[in-house]
């Protein structure tokens, strides 16, 4: 078998990830977890290579899993956080990325608030970037650690034609949409669930699908999570009530809550996932998000592999350039 | 005038003229002596045989009712002569300045700094301005309509920061109305479209841009159409005009209006014309392309079109570039007259103001040079006949105007100075950034080679732009 080559200078989002890319993501993820577990000797072959992480949204666990990622295969990490405010005092982000370029940044792993913001940097920039989330739009490494860990908890490993449910605030979702592209390049069956108001648009683009391939659109919470082997709850956020995109959080847990009852309706081994963080008791309930069946820790556990992987493929293009 | 330019002798022959305000098109050929347009041969029989409209064109002088020059305020951007260069680039011969300046044009002596600044560019085109509505365009209290008609501006508009009060709205249309001139509204429902980045659709969906609806423009139309009925029984001179329409819903609206006898006429863009949504995501099609034989909008990532980088910030517009369908119906619109006229919607930018996220960059297109080239696909298509691209960039914006602007004369009459503009309808450009004359280069066409190459522009009887 000839080894599919990777020839992404950056990683933006996963609409421009073929299959073989995301199994070729998957496999090396797989190396790195056994290097993370000790079981394999790591190859520092980010040794003497500056990976900034510039983070225009407050972000914990994104930031720390990238810099642990980075770190482990030897990188020099850099850690920028930028206000929103940094627009007001004049500094534009192509201004900003400038400098970080001149005090030796190489790969650039960025969050921003606004929807394509990586992508302006990435045509602009020498280097790398790694889009660790932009605006509504993208957060292409927690929907490649979200398939990893899928894969990992499914029969043979694979999504296909498997029922994969996302539940909560759709149209706000960078993960929401990440992994629609994702999922469906595996073959996966899936469905969105939510409130009407946090699924404007979506009906559309179900119908019209994903290459070739639609998706279900619904706000019958029922019908999306019967015999469901996924489901994932999305955080709901407390700025979509001024938003008047709902009426309260209690009534967004009362009718979408992921609840152990609800939880029922899927398949006995259904796997629990939620990108984090989470809001326990709104779009969760703590038995379920702490229960048998959450492997929302092992989420935030892959996230290492998974971007030590994205980093090594990432690095091999920028150096080959 | 020390700068003015000289008149010009200009002899075209064997060309294909097309004269929108005499309804007539065919081959002939002029002769412009000292400025004054001497002849107009209008070629029959034998002597026209080999001539079509796939040449050389001549058409009176384009029109262009809504252009933003950024003097005073923002010169970077654009100056008064930087505008009309680009402006004659484009083959206009007359351009309508919107307000929005820094200072805003809202009182006449702003005006006067606004025709000094025309006198010292010593470009021979006709510059006519609208002056707010509204003081400071803030919508709370009526600008100095008065004073500025008789100053001599063509309307009154808010453009750009549509009065949400309905009282002042329903004030505007009246006074202006009293004092003879239209108001020209940008329709817009702003609580719809508060941080709106794109158009509300499959689209901005994928790109997780927030939404633009198409009827937030419908609610505005309706509002003020609703307006208009009212104040016009008692003002029946009131007019009004809706700019850069961009949806089959307001439109609808419009043409129903017009039926019913109302006094509105409005005007889509070019690149709402022949550009869509689709070009955010990276496609690079032209919109009649992006529908299937049902009318259907085609999924550009299954077509594998995408062929650009997405977000870039040149297309970012307000209105924003809108579905296929939408397109389809702006153009649907041209054909049966629901859209008196063609504007460009020329907002030049600059690069400060463009190159950064997509959400923060400034909205417009630097249009006025890409609008020809931009209609012309529509004629090359299939989908417009020229003679209707042509009136509706020359005799329907003149009639949106009326008798105020009369001050040039309008069409291709003989004895009068020549406003005229040569296209070279077999000839391609490249858009390019060093070509444009317009100091805005915010041009999502930047690399694209469009048809119909402008050899000259004639106004006032004197050159305003030749071929290289």
């Amino acid at each position: 078998m000839v080894e599919h080559a990777w020839r992404h200078r950056h990683l933006l989002d996963t609409e421009g990830l073929s299959w073989p890319d995301i199994e070729l993501v998957m496999r090396t993820a797989g190396e790195m977890a056994a290097i993370v577990a000790g079981e394999a000797e790591a190859e520092p072959v980010l040794r003497g290579v500056n990976v900034t992480n510039l983070f225009y949204e407050a972000s914990t666990r994104t930031r720390v899993s990238f810099e642990v990622a980075a770190t482990r295969l030897g990188a020099d990490v850099v850690n920028v956080t930028a206000s929103g405010s940094s627009v007001t005092k004049g500094e534009s982000l192509l201004d900003t990325m400038r400098t970080l370029e001149a005090t030796g940044a190489r790969i650039l792993v960025m969050r921003h608030a606004s929807s394509g913001a990586p992508h302006l940097v990435a045509r602009h920039f020498a280097g790398s970037v790694v889009n660790a989330g932009d605006g509504w739009h993208a957060h292409p490494t927690q929907a490649l650690l979200d398939l990893f860990t899928m894969q990992a908890h499914l029969p043979g490993g694979s999504l296909k034609d498997r029922k994969v449910v996302i539940l909560g605030d759709i149209l706000h979702s960078r993960v929401a949409r990440s992994n629609l592209w994702v999922l469906s390049a595996a073959g996966a069956d899936v469905w969105i669930c939510g409130p009407s108001t946090l699924l404007r648009g979506f009906d559309a683009w179900g119908r019209a699908g994903i290459g070739g391939r639609s998706f279900t659109v619904t706000s019958d919470v029922s019908a999306a999570l019967r015999g469901a082997d996924v489901v994932m709850a999305l955080r709901i956020q407390k700025e979509r009530m001024a938003g008047g995109l709902l009426p309260s959080l209690g009534e967004y847990a009362s009718r979408f809550g992921l609840t152990r009852e609800r939880l029922g309706l899927a398949a006995p081994n259904a796997i629990v996932m939620h990108p984090g963080p989470m809001n326990e008791g709104v779009e969760i309930a703590a038995d379920v998000a702490n229960g048998p069946q959450s492997v929302i820790t092992e989420q935030v556990v892959n996230g290492v592999p998974v971007r030590m992987a994205l980093l090594k493929l990432i690095n091999d293009v920028r150096t080959a350039a | 005038m020390s700068t003015a330019r000289a008149l010009i002798d200009l002899e075209i022959s064997r060309a294909w003229l097309v004269d929108p305000y005499a309804r007539r098109e065919g081959p002939g050929e002029i002769v412009v002596r000292d400025g004054v347009l001497e002849s107009v041969t209008w070629l029959e029989g034998r002597e026209a045989d080999g001539i079509d409209d796939r040449g050389v064109v001549v058409a009176p002088g384009f029109i262009d009712l809504h252009a933003h020059f950024r003097e005073p305020g923002n010169r970077a951007a654009e100056t008064i002569a930087s505008g009309l260069a680009a402006a004659a680039h484009g083959g206009f011969t007359s351009v309508c300045l919107m307000p929005n300046t820094s200072p805003a044009m809202d009182q006449p002596w702003l005006l006067a700094g606004l025709r000094a600044a025309v006198e010292a560019s010593g470009s021979p085109l006709e510059v006519l301005a609208y002056g707010t509505a509204t003081a400071g365009r803030a919508g709370e209290q009526l600008a100095g309509l008065g004073a500025m008609a008789d100053a001599g501006v063509v309307g009154f508009s808010d453009d750009g920061a549509p009065i949400a009060s309905a009282t002042i709205f329903r004030s505007a249309l009246a006074y202006a109305g009293m004092l003879g001139l239209p108001v020209v509204d940008h329709p817009e429902e702003g609580s719809l479209t508060d941080g709106a980045e794109a158009n509300d659709g499959l689209v901005a969906t994928v790109l997780g841009l927030r939404g633009w609806p198409s009827v937030a423009e419908a609610i505005a139309v309706g509002r003020d159409l609703a307006l208009l009925a009212d104040v016009v029984r008692e003002v029946p001179t009131a007019r009004l005009h809706l700019t850069h329409l961009s949806t089959p819903e307001s439109l609808d609206l419009v043409r129903r209006a017009k039926a019913a006898g109302l006094p509105v006429t409005c005007d889509i863009t070019p690149h709402h014309l022949a550009l869509t949504d689709e070009w955010l995501a990276g496609s690079r099609r032209l919109a009649w392309d992006a529908l299937d034989d049902r009318g259907e909008r085609r999924d550009p990532w299954l077509d594998g079109v995408l062929e650009a980088p997405p977000y870039e910030t040149s297309l970012r517009v307000n209105p924003p570039l809108r579905s296929p369908a939408d397109a389809a119906a702006c153009l649907a619109a041209l054909l049966d007259g629901t859209a008196d006229a063609i504007a460009t919607d020329h907002a030049p930018h600059t690069e400060v103001d463009k190159d950064v996220e997509f959400g923060l960059a400034a909205n417009g297109i630097s249009g006025i040079e890409t609008a020809l080239g931009l209609v012309l696909e529509a004629v090359d298509a299939g989908r417009l006949p020229l003679a209707i691209a042509v009136a509706a960039l020359t005799a329907g914006p003149a009639r949106v105007l009326g008798s105020r602007a009369d001050g040039r004369p309008r069409g291709l009459v003989e004895g009068e100075c020549a406003n005229l503009v040569v296209v070279d309808r077999s000839a391609r450009w490249l858009v390019t950034a060093e070509g444009l004359a317009s100091n805005g280069k915010n041009s999502p066409l930047l690399g694209r080679e469009l048809p119909g190459s402008v050899l000259a522009t004639v106004a006032d009887g004197r050159l305003a732009y030749e071929a290289p």
